[in-house]
């Protein structure tokens, strides 16, 4: 009854499930992710946005760090994903499935989320330690802290920040016969630059996310798509480590204001922008196509802060073929920045080594070591120095901290902590808003003001 | 007696693997959702009933709306292309030719389902793009301006059922090649004798022949694109607005990115009785106008 | 019986739609080949005439490539093996034995095809965490194996198989594990390649369910990574994300060449039942 094809056909059988089985207990450490370092152990887990490669950048600090606290294994983990907000769903998708860090390094987006839902204050630490710190905020500009204070406590200390700044493409300009604008241009300046563009670059190139989307012509327009206030509280902070500031216990952002004129205003000057082809219709994403367009000189200006100045290095372009100037001028010129630092999660259980990592990486010797290229600003003045931008960065490269003085006023990225939905409104109507005529504008605006009131009258869940 | 008590060890060793799975990870988790859909929970505090609330906001969110009327409105175009694509190459493909040929042309047509939709989507997001895709590149030499596919509410719905239809059309072209091969020549012998070619022969004999098929392949079709989440999600993420958010993109976001499983388990289960209705709904037309040889 | 449309218009629309089936691929391809800094230059060039292979080093820099690559390998080959031994044994149970409830049971097995993963992805997500396997392999591979399809097909086949096999098996005094594993299930190889075939087609190319489980990137399988690499808010160029495409699509073009036959079976298997 058996054939030499059945023998054959039996033979590969027994030896393709040998196969599978051997293979499967090979590979068990990997399919139950227990290889993956750290996993399993009881380390100090730390959680950035970004690829392995990022984790092993980061590596660094955590060695330098063991060095000086034999006692505190570290781990530095990494998650990608395509913005901060898909960032926060991995992290709250990590608190769900039961597998969530220590601490989470994490920006303006999220600090009111974190703040409310998952990080721990850091008052009580910074009032234990505060001999040990002054060295870090004599350094550190007051408004990017005031970032991430939220109702009079602090959640993070600022490590880098970008401001919305004005990037110009120097060969576009020149191409055109155009001139690098002034410190004190204004909105119809910039227009005139855009309309005297031709060719194949794109005028005006912007995203659709909070940063560098319609935010930052809000802020110039002094207004916002919503209520702006400020907390009180935080007082026994401010008088220790900035005496004299006059400062909040941080942003609130408590309801719509998409009805207001001024922000219907922005919005039909960017939509006249796209209409009059000057700019294109605001894209999600897009961060790594933008440099590439920018840096082939396919875009002419786009808002971007000092993050972006490695990456067109390493796009290929050099610091003479652009320039960064501070945003137009409008009603005023308030920017708008976002920044990030760590945050310490009330889930751990290793509150106090937490905080050690935190004035470690705090300090100017970790911040050398986190930032070694102009991938981001540093939020210590001293940093921002010739010895980061020479040969790399463009000519007006200091303007990226001047933001925060010449702009008092300067405000972060208008995130409560209902980030999420926040931002989901405001991308599904920005981009109706500024693809069809006038009346559209008042529609859309209208239709952002009803999501608003919805994401503001819910409960917070927790 | 032994081989009894062996044959019975055999059966539910055999059907083990394959019953607990299938009871852990498909039943258990439908009733699952039928019970959560009833609560309002984020895993991180503890579930709160909320009756009915899950299934009343679904009428009242505008999202939730929105994104039913735009899977309906994908479904609708996306598998009526499908299906018209399908068909007309199959047609062409069984007519007479080289059969390397044959064999070319049937690959070539089948080769885009092996594809990944996320790379696919991916792909497409390049060649679909405003100012540098090489669509719109091709567009600009017969003189047409630059069009926002991606950009704008009203095109980025055709390009995210182009992306679908190219690559899922391949599966109803294969059931039809089938469908048609199974029609004997000699059918179209006394047909031609009748007068019966071109259109009229595909209208009176081929297509009535190939029905069962055509039914087939639309349940199937219509019940893979209700599902449709990866050529969206990749391209445009739902947006511009809402234009392109499909029903399992709410899903996802309901769960993931805002932790409202429960509102989440609700619109699942509402999409699982539509798919099961239009699995009916299309059994029952089939007994009038489908011809069954 | 379009032997009378003229060959000319016939010929001219199928080669219109192959080259718009093929175009996209081949100039994702041409393209990957392009130097970064010419990726978004236009007119695009149709053919490699000096191919830069520079975006390939580049996907294996910025993208752990072959953790990839092995993840979705392993995810892949665990569940196409496992499928094909669990719903040989299961459709060989339905196919060949006699026992009460057997209907009532296949009637479920069937009955559960028509649930897509999409809908009760949060129930599923709950049991992944209640054993805790979140953030692993298994927590894709564990729930991928048992497949309603899969056993239907292989019931199909096993019907399809003469009795006598194994009623002379039985003769002969072979045990009822020796009739399966001696006699019918290397005769039911080619149908368990088609289970095989038609799992890695779907879970080599799989998105959705990868994108809720997978967190650290150590986990990611190719299609999460690509699309991470073509999002990431970092520095990038088209050709680098279209040569991590072009990387992706190697092994399902070989399975295409060598196990198309197999392919073909399984999709236009479902539309027979």
């Amino acid at each position: 009854m058996a054939s030499p094809s059945t023998l054959t056909r039996r033979a590969l059988l027994g030896a393709g499930g040998a196969a599978a089985l051997a293979g499967t207990v090979a590979a068990w450490p990997r399919l139950t992710g227990a290889d993956i370092p750290g996993r399993g152990q009881d380390a100090l887990t730390i959680l950035i946005l970004g690829t392995s490669q990022d984790a092993a950048g980061r590596q660094q600090i955590a060695d330098a760090f063991m060095e000086t606290h034999p006692d505190i294994p570290v781990l530095i983990q990494s998650v990608q994903a395509t913005d901060w907000g898909d960032f926060f769903a991995k992290i709250l998708t990590m608190v769900a499935s039961g597998t969530q860090p220590d601490i989470v390094y994490t920006a303006t987006e999220g600090a009111q989320l974190f703040a409310e839902r998952l990080a721990l204050p850091l008052d009580d630490y910074l009032l234990r330690d505060a001999e040990e710190m002054r060295d870090y905020f004599e350094d550190v500009h007051p408004s990017l802290v005031e970032a991430f204070m939220y109702k009079g406590s602090l959640f993070q200390l600022p490590l880098d920040f970008n401001a919305a700044n004005m990037y110009l493409n120097l060969d576009v300009i020149e191409r055109n016969g155009l001139e690098m604008p002034g410190e004190e241009w204004t909105k119809d300046d910039f227009t005139e630059l855009l309309r005297g563009m031709k060719g194949d670059a794109t005028p005006y190139y912007w995203t659709n996310r909070l940063f560098g989307g319609i935010v930052p012509w809000l802020y110039v327009n002094d207004t916002s798509f919503l209520i702006e206030e400020r907390a009180a509280g935080g007082e026994g902070f401010w008088s220790t480590f900035y005496p004299g500031e006059q400062r909040s216990g941080g942003y609130l952002w408590t309801g719509s204001n998409a009805t207001d004129d001024r922000v219907h205003e922005s919005f039909e000057y960017l939509r006249g922008l796209v209409g009059e082809g000057l700019a294109v219709r605001p894209e999600e994403g897009g961060g790594n196509t933008l440099v590439g367009l920018f840096a082939s000189g396919r875009i002419g200006t786009t808002p971007a802060g000092g993050y972006w100045v490695q990456g067109l290095a390493e796009g290929g372009m050099r610091p003479e073929q652009y320039d960064v100037q501070f945003f137009p001028k409008w009603r005023s010129q308030r920017h708008q920045f976002g920044a990030a630092g760590y945050a310490v999660m009330k889930t751990t259980d290793k509150p106090d080594q937490a905080w050690e990592w935190i004035k470690y990486t705090a300090s100017k010797e970790a911040m050398e070591l986190a930032f070694p290229t102009p991938s981001t600003t540093p939020t210590r003045r001293s940093m921002v120095s010739d010895s980061l931008y020479t040969g790399v960065g463009p000519e007006h490269w200091s303007r990226f901290y001047e933001t925060l003085d010449r702009f008092p006023d300067t405000g972060p990225i208008p995130a409560p902590p209902q980030q999420a939905a926040v931002e989901t409104a405001l991308i599904r109507n920005v981009s109706t808003a500024l693809s069809g005529g006038p009346d559209l504008v008042a529609r859309s605006l209208a239709s952002l003001d009803a999501d608003l009131r919805d994401v503001f009258a819910e409960e917070d869940p927790s | 007696m032994t081989t009894d008590r062996d044959s019975a060890l055999l059966r539910w060793l055999f059907l083990a693997p394959t019953m607990l799975g299938i009871g852990i990870f498909v039943v258990l988790p439908i009733v699952g959702s039928l019970v959560l859909a009833f609560f309002r929970w984020d895993i991180i505090t503890a579930p709160q009933f909320v009756g009915l609330a899950n299934f009343t906001a679904m009428a009242t969110d505008r999202t939730v709306g929105i994104s039913f009327l735009n899977t309906a409105v994908f479904v609708l175009f996306a598998v009526t292309a499908q299906l018209v694509v399908a068909m007309l190459l199959a047609v062409l493909v069984s007519s007479r030719m080289p059969g390397w040929l044959r064999v070319f042309f049937r690959s070539t047509f089948f080769f885009p389902l092996v594809l990944s939709a996320a790379s696919v989507s991916i792909l497409m997001k390049y060649l679909f793009n405003e100012s540098y895709g090489v669509i719109n590149w091709l567009l600009s030499l017969l003189g047409i301006p630059a069009v926002p596919w991606l950009t704008s509410p009203q095109w980025a719905m055709v390009v995210v059922i182009a992306v679908y239809v190219w690559q899922n059309f391949g599966f109803s072209f294969l059931l039809f090649v089938g469908g048609l091969s199974a029609i004997p020549t000699e059918v179209y012998e006394a047909g031609s004798i009748d007068g019966a070619t071109g259109w009229r022969q595909f209208r009176h004999l081929t297509l009535p022949l190939v029905s069962p098929t055509v039914l087939v392949a639309s349940v199937m079709a219509i019940i893979s694109a209700l599902q449709v989440f990866d050529q969206p999600y990749v391209l445009t993420r739902g947006g511009p607005g809402d234009s392109t958010r499909t029903v399992v993109m709410v899903i996802y976001e309901s769960a993931f990115r805002e932790l409202e499983f429960g509102r989440a388990s609700a619109i699942g289960l509402v999409l699982m009785i539509l798919i099961m209705l239009v699995t009916a709904v299309q059994f029952r037309l089939a007994r009038r106008f489908v011809f069954y040889q | 019986m379009t032997r009378r449309l003229p060959a000319l218009a016939k010929y001219a629309a199928l080669l219109v739609a192959a080259v718009l089936t093929l175009g996209p691929v081949w100039w994702t391809f041409t393209t990957s080949l392009r130097p970064a800094a010419e990726s978004f230059s236009l007119p695009p060039s149709f053919f490699p005439t000096s191919p830069d292979f520079s975006s390939y080093a580049a996907v294996f820099e910025q993208i752990a490539v072959p953790l990839l690559v092995l993840n979705s390998a392993l995810v892949t080959g665990v569940v196409a093996l496992g499928q094909m031994l669990t719903a040989a044994m299961a459709g060989y149970v339905f196919a060949r034995m006699e026992f009460r409830g057997k209907n009532l049971l296949f009637a479920i097995v069937l009955s559960t095809m028509m649930v897509p993963v999409q809908v009760t992805i949060v129930p599923v997500f709950m049991i992944i965490r209640g054993m805790g396997l979140s953030d692993t392999l298994l927590a894709l591979i564990l729930p991928a194996i048992p497949t309603a399809f899969g056993t239907f097909l292989m019931r199909q086949y096993f019907l399809g198989l003469p009795l006598e096999l194994g009623e002379a098996a039985a003769l002969d005094g072979a045990s009822p594990w020796r009739t399966f594993f001696s006699i019918y299930a290397p005769l039911a190889l080619s149908g368990m390649a088609i289970v095989g075939v038609l799992a890695f087609n779907y879970h080599w190319n799989e998105f959705f369910r990868p994108l809720i489980f997978m967190i650290s990137e150590q986990n990611y399988t190719l299609p999460l990574g690509l699309v991470t690499l073509q999002g990431n808010l970092g520095t990038g160029s088209i050709s680098v994300v279209l040569a991590g495409v072009i990387l992706s699509m190697v092994p399902a073009v070989v399975v295409f060449l060598f196990g198309q036959r197999y392919l073909r079976e399984g999709l236009t298997a479902g539309s027979s039942k």
